[in-house]
């Protein structure tokens, strides 16, 4: 198998990582609408406040303005006597009346500011009074009226301290909005700061992941060339082993069909020399060098009547011997084959099956396997005409 | 185009093996039992060589070999037989009618050999 080329790390691990990084995206995200929706609820409530104390600061303007016309209305009054002039002062301590209320039902959950508002209406209200009781005293008693219109203003109650009382709850509310403004401000600058961090954060997030796609990509694209290298290699080493596979079959057919040839040949060669062997209208024997008989032709049998398996492995002498050397049996034959020579038409006798004995004419050839004397063959040739069967 | 070989033998086992071999060594082989078959093909599918049993059922190789002759005067004919020849009985005899004489337990590796130089290859 050949070696793929080194790669970066596998695909899965870059998945992983990419949906990390896409995970802490999406934290950003969200940790940016969070806090810009916190911000936005946090704006909204600032407004409101920011109205409320407008409508604070209105107010309590307003109330200075009535008890102004008021006093004003008051004194007009007092110089002319006319009743119009005494009606735009009840009308304007009404008015202011309704304003005080007003402010304290903005200010009821704003105890500091409350508290200033009830100051400011205790003052609003004995200048009031003094209104009311000038118009009670007027016209039956005048200087009594003057005196009450000039002695308020000796009283904690006189018009300077109401409009002090009054510009201070202003300048505090005032305060309040600067420091609510420069609060609002500095949370727009941090809301910001966060939407633009955020932002910013998720690009760098998205290049990570952009940049872990492309390295994916090019390391999916290493290992697929590596594959399809790999691929080719293994093809063509397939192509070399079915090749050779292909040879090797070839060869072995070939073997073993020059193996079938050779029996096949060898067959044929064994049944011609068989057919050969027992065409010969002589007797032929096989002997071995011992003088046993080995092997013997069809015309043996036919003469004879004796059962090859009767003869084979029996000595030669059970079946035939030299007529002038009855005594001596084979010895010569077997001087012969011992010495490697022929015996030529030597007179012979066939004992056959029955026990009868049949004149022949005897020849002997050794057999050579090289130089060495094997065993011998022995031709017996029928003295008597008829070789038919014995009967 | 593949050379045609005409093998003629009576015995049937001989026969198909040669054919086998010579088939899958690259020849067109036709093979035929008698010489009266092998006479008749030669007249429409001439050979570019024959190999020829030496005894055959209807008749002897070496007469069906002079028979042959008159139609295939320069085709070789390699003489495959059991029969065992000298050399001096081969150049006296043989040679004339036959290109070459072969034993049949010749390897078959041997015989190709003999093939391929007979048809020049």
């Amino acid at each position: 198998m050949p070696d793929l080329p080194p790669t970066s790390p596998p695909p899965d691990r870059t998945i992983r990582r990419m949906l990390a990084l896409f995970a802490i995206i999406s934290a950003v995200l969200i940790a940016v609408v969070a806090i810009a929706v916190r911000n936005i609820n946090r704006a909204e409530t600032s407004s409101d406040w920011v109205n409320h104390t407008h409508a604070v600061i209105l107010e309590a303007d307003a109330v200075l303005v009535g008890v102004h016309a008021g006093e004003s209305a008051l004194r007009t009054f007092a110089m002319t006597g006319d009743a119009r002039d005494q009606a735009a002062a009840r009308e304007a301590f009404a008015a202011m009346s309704e304003d005080l209320e007003i402010a304290k039902a903005l200010t009821r959950d704003a105890p500091p500011q409350h508290e200033q508002i009830l100051r400011l209406e205790a003052l609003a209200t004995k200048r009031a009074d003094i209104a009311q009781r000038v118009f009670a005293a007027w016209p039956a008693d005048q200087p009594e009226a003057i005196r009450l219109l000039t002695g308020a203003e000796a009283t904690a109650a006189s018009i300077g301290e109401i409009r002090r009382i009054g510009d201070k709850l202003k300048d505090d509310e005032m305060a309040l909005l600067a420091e609510r403004d420069t609060a609002s401000y500095l949370q727009a600058q941090t809301t910001r700061w966060t939407v633009w961090s955020g932002v910013v954060l998720d690009f760098i997030l998205l290049g990570l992941v952009a940049w872990l796609i492309r390295d994916d990509l090019a390391a999916r694209r290493r290992i697929a060339a590596a594959l399809e290298q790999a691929n080719a290699q293994l093809e063509t080493k397939v192509r070399e082993r079915t090749a050779e596979l292909s040879t090797t079959n070839e060869k072995l057919v070939a073997e073993n069909l020059e193996q079938r040839w050779a029996q096949q040949a060898a067959e044929h060669q064994l049944r011609y020399y068989q057919i050969v062997f027992n065409s010969l209208n002589d007797l032929v024997l096989v002997i071995t060098k011992a003088m046993n008989i080995s092997r013997v032709n069809s015309a043996v049998t036919r003469v004879t009547a004796h059962d090859p398996s009767a003869l084979i492995d029996r000595p030669l002498a059970s079946f035939v011997q030299l007529a002038d050397h009855a005594e001596a049996a084979l010895d010569p034959l077997a001087q012969a084959l011992r010495e490697g020579r022929e015996v030529r038409s030597q007179p012979a006798v066939i004992t056959d099956a029955r026990g009868r004995r049949v004149p022949a004419r005897l020849t002997l050839f050794p057999v050579r396997d090289r130089d060495k004397v094997v065993g011998g063959v022995v031709v017996l040739e029928l003295l008597t005409l008829d070789s038919s069967p014995a009967a | 185009m593949k050379k045609h070989i005409l093998i003629v033998d009576d015995e049937v086992e001989i026969r198909d093996l040669l054919q086998l071999f010579l088939t899958s060594s690259g020849y067109r082989v036709s093979a035929v039992e008698t010489s009266l078959e092998a006479q008749r093909l030669v007249l429409t599918d001439k050979p570019d060589l024959i190999i020829s049993d030496l005894q055959l059922e209807d008749s002897d190789g070496l007469e069906m070999i002079e028979k042959l002759r008159a139609t295939l005067r320069d085709t070789p004919v390699i003489l495959l037989t059991g029969v065992l020849f000298d050399a001096q009985s081969f150049r006296d005899t043989l040679s004339k009618k036959v290109s070459l004489y072969l034993i049949k337990t010749t390897p078959l590796a041997r015989i190709k050999v003999e093939i391929d130089r007979l048809l020049g290859k």
